[in-house]
Order: structure tokens, then sequence, then C-alpha cells
């Protein structure tokens, strides 16, 4: 055991200092899709996405960001029109803040005060219940990385519980297949009050590439009340302690358009 | 030639033809296809898996409304093609090898195609987590629900364990949870979308998925990729490799309680990722291979990934020394969830699992693609077939894939070559594959003007899982969770 710690030791700190430094993304990394030249856009722009994110009505593109699996094939095939941003910080409290370019909506869609304005006690120790409901299984990776020495969410009071009688948070991964659907109902129902809904990932923002197959709800929102969207495919792990902070109130500041 | 004298020059061609079975064209070596009436399936089956084959897959293709079942030689992939001619049945696979249970269940779920026989054909792909059938019944005996959510962070999946109490009477797998039918998803895309979508069905083995289906598309379009993108695609694979071992192994610490192994290896895995991330922009390898080569420029050179390797080792073989001389981990592993090679070649099972009971299989050496054939390296091996056996083999083969790495980042130059041959919009079908960290997967696609009709897709998570029932004897309950992450299978595989 000894050993152990000497070895922990001897390797020095590397745990991030987010969110009260920021964390920056390696040089390329591709965290989000930003719209260069919206105007003026033929048709044929929305092609290049296989899952629907890029719309073009009167030759102006919107964007949703929650349907955006971040493939790139926008970027590769109209490198003029889109580009990569090497954002870690993408996750939003409206489903509609996702959504680039489009007119706000008339009826303003009902922001969930955070866990801690709901109960200042929920700021500094908050257990987390994953629940898998459709995932392609790289989500569950980088919120498993969030325990790892580079994140350790535990240093803000962030910690995995496996009862969901304990849970303040839910994080869901996945679009919601029809054998999922009761068993994450049943764990959001014995959540005691008051929670929050984190949806982790594209899929389960919007189904993603599953959304079609008539296999998913389509997003965790089609099933339950969601607090914070992630998106992403999958989002790292220093976008999902974004989400988490978001949701409890910690960190006010939201995924920039 | 007539026919009884190829007979006697190809043993496989005679014998299956004793089958009524013929050889059809099939563009590339070494895959190999038969036509067999449905109803000599199994008899030509039965006679493959005699001459040491692993069976792998059946599915039905609807394009040409047949039958397909795969089963891997040394050396070769022989498909035996059965058309079906409307015809809405066929005598049971299931009968000759229990490898084809699930593969026929989800068979007849999707077609209603019905494999007469089957032992158990009741609807497999929307699993009700209530309900649940006990294996073993008596006094004093109870099923745990093991699943689908289950304790920490990990996908969904359940295990039924019929218990007295303490030990394991029958530990059942159900997969299927979170099946999100993507293989219908592939028609119509054109080959890019298709390898995002590839890269999608398991996330953490995304690479091997992308890989097996570009090569199928490849094989369609008759074009092999530059060979400069073949290595490359070798250091994305085995990048990916290395970090699917590590997270077993950071399980499997979390499962003894090990808290400075589960930070350590944490820690590693994260280096890998970020080396990922760093080489091509996305901490999964995502958006690098497609059909004809790899897209974009690598943002790090040959040299710097090398340098970042060489930092990686040197943490990894201080951590994997303390970790194999701490008695409280390595006494969890030793004779838990103990498998013998014998059931492993009955299950078709692949992968690190099939490795640690002494079987020889590996896609990368056996049927070489991309960059294998000219870079060296030995299949991992160990015998005792348990819980530690394949934790061996894993730490094995994070060694074997840097040098695997190291090699092919030597014979990356400076040079700017191309990265991606151009396809034509070519039609036809063809079959892919390439080794995941959990075992070979396999891709067959229809593809009309290079637009994809059909894909199908043999899952090593698929193949691996019921040899968890196998696995069990004289366990006790708390070795599940050490079996089960010895294992490292991705459910998102099997529940594409």
């Amino acid at each position: 055991m000894l050993k152990w710690l000497f070895r922990g030791l001897r390797h020095g700190i590397v745990t991030t200092g987010y969110p009260a430094r920021p964390e920056r993304a390696p040089t390329g990394y591709r965290g989000r899709i930003a719209v260069l030249r919206p105007d003026d856009a033929p048709e044929s722009v929305a092609s290049l996405c296989p899952t629907a994110a890029i719309r073009v009505e009167d030759g102006r593109i919107s964007l949703d960001r929650g349907r955006c699996i971040l493939c790139g094939a926008c970027v590769t095939n109209a490198p003029e029109r889109f580009a990569f941003e090497a954002d870690y910080e993408t996750a939003v409290r409206r489903r509609s803040a996702l959504v680039l370019g489009e007119e706000a909506p008339t009826v303003l869609e009902e922001l969930l005060p955070t866990l801690g304005d709901r109960s200042w006690t929920l700021r500094r120790s908050i257990h987390i219940r994953h629940v898998d409901a459709g995932s392609d299984g790289a989500e569950e990776w980088e919120i498993q990385a969030l325990t790892n020495p580079y994140y350790d969410m535990q240093r803000l009071g962030l910690y995995f519980t496996l009862a969901p009688r304990h849970a303040d948070v839910l994080l869901v991964t996945g679009g919601v297949t029809h054998s999922m659907r009761d068993p994450l109902l049943r764990t959001y129902e014995v959540m005691p009050e008051p929670k929050a809904v984190i949806a982790v990932g594209t899929d389960a923002c919007s189904g993603g590439f599953s959304a079609t197959t008539g296999e998913v709800a389509g997003g965790v929102d089609q099933v339950l009340p969601v607090d914070v969207y992630v998106p992403g495919s999958p989002p790292a792990p220093i976008a999902i302690l974004h989400g988490l902070l978001l949701a409890v109130g910690v960190v006010a500041r939201e995924a920039a358009a | 030639m007539s026919a009884e004298e190829m007979a006697r020059e190809d043993p496989l061609l005679g014998a299956l033809q004793g089958t009524a079975a013929v050889e059809e064209e099939h563009g590339r070596a070494p895959v190999r296809q038969f036509q067999v009436p449905p109803d000599e399936l199994a008899r030509a089956t039965t006679y493959l898996l005699g001459k040491d084959g692993h069976f792998a897959g059946i599915f039905r293709s609807e394009c040409d409304d047949s039958l397909r079942a795969l089963v891997a030689l040394r050396g070769e992939l022989v498909i035996l093609h059965a058309p079906l001619d409307g015809a809405r049945s066929y005598p049971s696979l299931s009968r000759v090898t229990p490898a084809a249970l699930f593969a026929e269940r989800e068979l007849h779920d999707v077609s209603g195609v019905v494999p007469l026989d089957h032992p158990q054909l009741e609807p497999a792909l929307r699993p009700n987590a209530d309900a649940l059938e006990r294996v073993v019944t008596g006094p004093e005996t109870f099923v745990i629900p093991y699943g689908p959510i289950r304790s920490g962070v990990f996908e969904a999946i359940q295990f039924p364990i019929d218990t007295g109490g303490e030990d394991i009477l029958a530990l059942s797998v159900r997969p299927y949870f979170k099946r999100r039918n993507l293989e219908a998803r592939f028609k119509d895309l054109d080959h890019e979308h298709g390898a995002y979508l590839a890269e999608r069905i398991a996330g953490t083995e995304g690479v091997a998925q992308a890989l097996a289906f570009a090569q199928a598309v490849e094989s369609v379009a008759g074009v092999d990729p530059p060979r400069l993108a073949q290595r490359w695609r070798a250091v994305h694979a085995e990048l990916e490799r290395i970090a699917n071992h590590l997270d077993v192994g950071i399980k499997l610490a979390e499962d003894a309680a090990l808290s400075v192994g589960v930070a350590r290896f944490g820690a590693l895995k994260e280096e890998v990722m970020r080396l990922r991330a760093r080489l091509c922009g996305n901490r999964f390898g995502r958006g690098v291979v497609i059909p004809g080569g790899i897209r974009d420029e690598p943002l790090l050179s040959a040299a710097e990934v090398r340098r970042a390797v060489d930092s990686f080792e040197n943490d990894l073989r201080r951590d994997r020394s303390l970790l194999l001389a701490t008695a409280s981990f390595t006494d969890r592993l030793i004779g838990s969830g103990s498998l013998d090679g014998e059931a492993v070649t009955r299950y078709g099972g692949v992968g690190p699992i099939a490795r640690a009971c002494s079987l020889g299989i590996d896609a990368r050496l056996e049927r070489p693609y991309d960059a294998y054939g000219r870079l060296g390296f030995r299949i991992a091996r160990a015998t005792s077939g348990d819980a530690m056996a394949r934790f061996d083999v894993r730490l094995e083969e994070i060694d074997q894939s840097l040098h695997v790495v190291r090699q092919a980042l030597e014979r990356i130059g400076g040079e700017s070559a191309a990265l991606r041959h151009p396809l034509a919009d070519s039609s036809g079908e063809g079959y892919g594959w390439a080794e995941a960290p959990s075992g070979e997967v396999i891709y067959w696609l229809a593809l009309e003007g290079g637009r994809l009709q059909e894909a199908h897709i043999v899952s090593p998570s698929l193949r691996n899982w019921p040899l968890l029932s196998e696995s069990y004897r004289g366990d006790v309950l708390t070795d599940v969770s050490f079996i089960e992450h010895s294992f490292g299978l991705t459910p998102a595989g099997a529940d594409r």
C-alpha cells in the first residue's frame, strides 16, 4: 500500500483548476460547430448533415447543436461556411439555446431554477445517479472519467451514488429506448425533491442518429423534464462537469451562441 | 475441371459440395462464399465447425431475400449464402451450435423468418426489465435482476442471477435493452456518412467499427487506401485498444476497492484519451477513418506521437508492476470466471476472452487488413482461462499495441503523400473486418451507386455474451462484477 502512496505522490498534481480557472481544449479539438457564413446558402447545404442538424430556410442556415454529432461532414465539404471550435463549455439550460440562427421562440421555455436556488444546502454536496437509456457507450467513459485525477469531481462536492433515493442529479445518456423508458422513469420518480435531470450527449438531447429509427423516444426531454443539456458525441469530461455545475447553480455561464 | 477434380484440389469445396454447396464469385480473398439451399445450411455449418471453424453469425439480407451464415476458418472467412426464394423458415443452426442462439432470435425478430426447432424463440429485441424467468427452480432459491440499471456508471444490460443467497446457481445474460436499430439507419447514406454512423454503433470501439465498415466499402469499390493512411489507421486502432484495456484495469481495480489503482489506471487512460484528442481533435478517434483512407491531416507529427507514447509507457510499467504485486487485487481475479477453450470454440467466442484460453484467434494476423500484414507483433495468450488470464492477455496486448504503433510511426515520414483515394460510386456487396479491443467485428454491406442499401454487423459483444453464462462455476455473487469486467464487452456493440 505504501508503494501505491509514493507512486501517487511522485506523479504530482495533474488536476484541473476548473471552474475556478478556465480549462483550455487542445488545439484542433472538435468541441462544437460554428457557422461562419449563414446567409445565401443553397438548399443543398442541409444535406451535408447526416442527422438533420442543419436547416436552410430562405437561404439562411440554422444549426441545431442538440442534433449535431460533430462528425464534421459540413466542415469537410463546406469549409467556407462551417468550422470546428475548440470549446469545452457547451452545456445550456434551454433546449432552444442549442439552436443557432433561428428566431427566438415567441413563448419562452420555462427555465427550471437551479438546485442551488431550490435548496441552499444543495451547493456543496451533490449526489449523482447515472442511467444509460441507449447511448453508444462513449458517454459512460466520459462521465466515469470525472473521477480520475485529472478532473477529480469530488473536490467540488460532486459524488456518484448507487441509490437513486440518495441522488440529487440524474445524468441520462442515450435517446431513451423502449426497454429503458420504464426503468428510467422509475429511477426519476424515487429520487427526492429537489432534483435535476441532465441530458448528456447528443443522443440524449435529440436521439442523434437513432432519432429516426423508431426505437428511441428522441431525447430525454420527451420523457422527463430536463434541466441541462450537454450536447456532444460524446461531450468531453469538462463539458459534462460544466453541465453539472450549471444544474447546481455553482456556474451561471451557459455556452455562448 | 470436373467437380471431382475440384473436390480433390480443394477439400473444403469438395466436402461442401456433398451438401450441395456451390462456390460463388466473390471479389476479394480471403472471403469465400458458397451457395447452399436453406435446408442444407445446418449440415454445411456442422462441416465447417468440424474444420476448426468459429461460427460468427447469421443474418437475412433483404435485398436478395437470402440468409448468410458466417464461419471464420484459419485464414479465411467462409460465407454460406442461402437464397430463401420466398421461404419463411429454415432448419435452425442453434441445434448444431449454441453460437447461433442470439443471432437467430434477432433474425427472427427483425425479418419474421423462422429458424425451425430453435430452443428459445420468444422476442428478444425489446426486453422487459421486470419479466424475469427463473433458470433454477426450487425452495430457497431466488433470482436477482442485476440490471438494466446497475451499480455504477455502466451501460444498460441485465444479468439475472439465480442464487440461494451467496452461490451463483445460474447467470443469464439479457442484452438489447438499448437496441437502437442502427443497422437499418445505414440505408441510403453515402459512404462518408456511413462511416460516421459506424463509429457510433459501439462508441468505445468506434475506430474498429469504422475500419470494418471502410474495408467493406473498399472491397466493393476495389480500392486500397494509401499506405500512409493505413499506418495512421493502425495508430488510431491500437490507441483505442490500449484505452479499452486500461478501462478494464480501472473497473477491476474498482471492484477490488483498490482506489489508488483506480486513480493511477484512470490517469493512464486519460493520458491516452488526451493523446487521441491532440492527434485528431476527438478523444475517441472519430472522424478519422473513412472509406478510401483517412479524412484529415493528423494534427501531430509522427515524432510527437512517438514522444507521447514513450512517456506513457514509462508510467504504465511502474503502475502495472505495482498492481500485479497487490495481492488484494490478484486474489480476486485468480480462478474467477473460468472458461475453457472448448466452450469458447463452441460459442464462437473471440478477442481477449478466446486468447486467454490459449486460442490464437486474432483477425489482424489471421486475415491481415490494412498495414497489419507488414507490421510485426505477437498474439498475446494465456492458458488458465480465468479473469486473471484475461487481464494478463490485455496487459500483454497493450505492449504489443505500443510495439505496433511504434513500427507504424517509424514508417510515417515527412512525405506529403495522399491520405485518401477517391472512391467511384460503385455497386455490389462486400465484407470488411477489424480486430476490435473485444474481438473481431465484421460488416456486410450492399451498395447501389455509392449509396448504402443494407448493412449487417457481426458484433464481438454478441458473440461473447453467452460465455458469461458458462463462466461462473463455483463463484459467488461478489465475483459477478469481476467476471463481467474481465470480459470487457460493450453492450452497445450487441445492442446496435
